[in-house]
């Protein structure tokens, strides 16, 4: 599947057919889910007193929402004392302008990124490449974003963003972007790892300013909490003078405590690790000349709040329950649908069950009109949610604000008719007497496009002589055989 | 004891002999079956597509046609969840509210419910067959159709890779996003195939008319019962698909 611009959440249901239809894709998903799926049972398997583990970084995550705006004032005034100056972004627009005027002001001309979900919502990248006369040269420096920023793509996963990419793949594409001319598809992954481990070590050099989401932000110490495998979160917070951290406002846990329920759960659920290679804790710049204190990192720390769309949220009872998800992606790998389509099919940021539930609730609701009903409601996702986060109740409350009272044709028959009983019972029997295979129904004018093909792979049932008529003439038959036996009887015993 | 059926609109029209089996293997195990007349559609896909106003009203036909007491048995995992999600659309504290708590309360799919009869789970049934399980999704996990197909005698139970893994029908989402169910469903097709059953096994008729459907298309049909099916053929004679 080829990705362009005219992908968009709009267009989910042909973008999903089509992304159905590629079978590379389906392969290459199937084994990282699988993968992925396997990994983390493992690690579940391996932990003691798990649902106890999941209640405790549930309650931190709910604690969080509950007490949201006071939390995000306790951040802010320690993140502050800590030296961190602190940026509120209502949108995605006002968030990049704050970026790039810190961008402008440092005199950056080289950005290396962390892996951040939440800068892709706010389209980052392509803003700081148009700042200044010459623009900003960006480099994401995760490897999976590292290979799908060269590949012009976004993210197809939460946490492992070139998921739809094999190793091949991944060969070809840095033998064009980066000059390896010899570089052949049979380069084991390790080493083409280390090609671009050797790329962007120059650019953490040459940096001047680093950018990263974040995972977790205390609001008792104002630090901010980032979680990787790489290191190269780490090299983005510590090379470069001037760090900048963008956080979408429910990331907020209220104590360091909460911080750990929340850390003991999220590497296990995303990765199967226990906890990430690098965990880092960042309060403040480097206070240079303070004795005993850490004297390394950034000179310049910035915390940009953002919020887009997630107070509005916050104010529905069921629905704010999306804004309980850390992002550790089990809920794609367990979807049926996800495995068959990838992420790219959503045609937005978040993909998944969590990102259908995200994007409708976050972008404008004529775009995503079709994402919540690409769900089979199968609740695959609920059961691996560590959070225990309700995906398919979500999804059904959004399906009724889509529905909006207007059912499709399909549905709002089926209802009528089921409303009135005898319509319903003469519709049948109708349809029974013309067409008791149902041959003619996908050529029936009115009903979805689907009904063709779904006919076209699935033999249709037939219309049967209902199940009322027949146990109503079983009781009958079984009436007269009882009947006929209790005659016999008195014969007998008239006889005797 | 008297129970109430449901039977699925599905199962109505189209797969009539999963209602007669329901009956049959009730009766044989003692109980009294009525069949309240003029049932319709739970509302399950009115409420699936969002349409709450009219599952409402469909819910209201339901809480009417099973009123009284006793249990209520449904052949279909979606159906009895239905049934059982009625409180979620009337007011806490309004009289349908409360009918509605009362009628989720007492409705039972047709497995679960037969594991709590005297002698579950073996009624002395014997079917000699390999049968593959699918699970089904919209059971919730539960073990219900599997404890009650192993007490089969004769039956070889066998499960798919990934036994609970939707096999793509999800109602409407078959219809509007058919080449994405039919992938899902190909994979559940396939790696049923691989058990090479002489039988497909499931208490969702709706599972069962989409994978049914699709082997039969295939060129590989497979005889698809729902665990009543199962368990009537079995306690009635002991029929053989080996």
């Amino acid at each position: 599947m080829v990705l362009n611009s005219s992908f968009t959440p709009r267009n989910f249901c042909e973008q999903s057919e089509k992304a159905s239809h590629d079978a590379t894709l389906r392969a290459v998903l199937d084994h990282a889910t699988r993968y992925f799926m396997a990994k983390r049972g493992a690690a579940l398997n391996a932990f003691a007193d798990r649902e106890t583990h999941f209640a405790r970084a549930r309650s931190a995550r709910l604690t969080a929402l509950s007490r949201l705006p006071e939390l995000l004032e306790q951040l802010e005034q320690n993140a502050t004392r800590a030296g961190t100056q602190v940026h509120w972004a209502t949108d995605a627009a006002e968030a990049r302008a704050i970026i790039t005027g810190i961008a402008q002001g440092c005199g950056a001309k080289v950005v290396v990124k962390g892996k951040s979900m939440v800068t892709e919502e706010i389209a980052l990248n392509p803003a700081l490449e148009a700042t200044g006369p010459d623009g900003i040269e960006v480099w994401e420096t995760d490897l999976g974003e590292f290979i799908v920023q060269l590949a012009g793509e976004p993210p197809s996963h939460i946490i492992a963003p070139a998921i739809h990419k094999s190793r091949a793949d991944v060969a070809a594409l840095f033998r064009e972007k980066l000059g390896l001319a010899a570089l052949d598809d049979g380069t084991s992954i390790p080493e083409l790892t280390l090609l671009a481990r050797r790329a962007l070590r120059e650019k953490f050099l040459a940096a001047d300013l680093g950018v990263t989401g974040v995972n977790i932000a205390v609001a008792e110490t104002g630090s901010l909490i980032l979680v990787e495998n790489e290191g190269n979160i780490r090299m983005s917070t510590t090379c470069p003078p001037v760090h900048v951290a963008v956080m979408s406002l429910e990331k907020v846990a209220a104590t360091l405590e909460d911080a750990a329920d929340v850390l003991r759960v999220l590497p296990r659920s995303a990765t199967g690790q226990k906890m990430s290679s690098y965990v880092s804790v960042l309060t403040g710049p480097r206070r240079a000349n303070e004795p005993n204190v850490e004297n390394d990192g950034a000179r310049e720390a910035h915390l940009v709040i953002l919020d887009n769309g997630r107070s509005e949220v916050l104010s529905d009872p069921l629905l704010r329950e999306a804004l309980l998800c850390f992002r550790c992606g089990a809920c794609l790998n367990s979807c049926p649908v996800y495995q068959t389509i990838g992420g790219h099919a959503y045609g937005s940021v978040y993909s998944g069950p969590i990102g259908a539930l995200l994007s409708s609730l976050l972008l404008p609701a004529k775009d995503t009109r079709d994402l919540p009903f690409g769900c089979t409601l199968c609740g695959a996702c609920k059961k691996t949610c560590p959070l225990s986060i309700d995906h398919p109740k979500l999804m059904l409350r959004l399906r009724e604000r889509v529905c909006a009272g207007r059912p499709g044709f399909a549905s709002a028959a089926h209802t009528f008719l089921a409303l009135h009983p005898l319509a319903y019972r003469l519709a049948v029997g109708a349809a029974r007497a013309v067409d008791p295979n149902l041959d003619l129904l996908p050529r029936l004018p009115g009903l979805p496009s689907g009904v063709a093909q779904f006919a076209d792979t699935r033999q249709l049932p037939e219309l049967k002589r209902c199940f009322s008529a027949q146990l109503r003439d079983d009781r009958k038959n079984q009436g007269r055989k009882n009947q006929g036996r209790k005659k016999e009887g008195r014969k007998k015993q008239g006889g005797a | 004891m008297r129970i109430k059926l449901m039977i699925p609109c599905l199962v109505e029209d189209c797969l009539p002999e999963i209602g007669l089996a329901v009956v049959s293997v009730l009766e044989r195990l003692g109980l009294g079956v009525d069949h309240p007349r003029v049932q319709t559609c739970c509302g399950q896909m009115a409420f699936k597509t969002g349409d709450v106003a009219r599952a409402r009203a469909l819910a209201l036909r339901s809480l009417d046609i099973f009123a009284g007491t006793g249990p209520v048995i449904c052949p279909s995992g979606s159906c009895t969840k239905m049934l059982r999600t009625y409180p979620e659309l009337f007011e806490p504290g309004s009289p349908e509210h409360a009918r509605a708590l009362d009628l989720a309360g007492r409705t039972f799919e047709f497995c679960a419910f037969v594991l709590t009869l005297p002698g579950a789970p073996d009624f002395g049934a014997r079917l000699n067959a390999r049968a593959a399980l699918h699970r089904s999704c919209q059971l919730d996990g539960s073990e219900a159709p599997q404890r009650l197909m192993e007490a089969v005698r004769g039956l070889t139970l066998l499960e798919p890779e990934r036994p609970e893994r939707c096999c793509g029908f999800g109602g409407l989402f078959s219809l509007q996003f058919p080449a994405v169910s039919e992938s899902l469903l190909e994979d559940k097709a396939h790696e049923l195939l691989a058990l090479e059953p002489d039988l497909l096994i499931s208490a969702e008729p709706s599972c069962l008319m989409n994978i049914g459907g699709y082997l039969a298309r295939l060129g590989r049909p497979v005889r698809a019962l729902h665990a009543a099916q199962v368990l009537d053929l079995g306690l009635t004679g002991g029929a053989s698909w080996s």
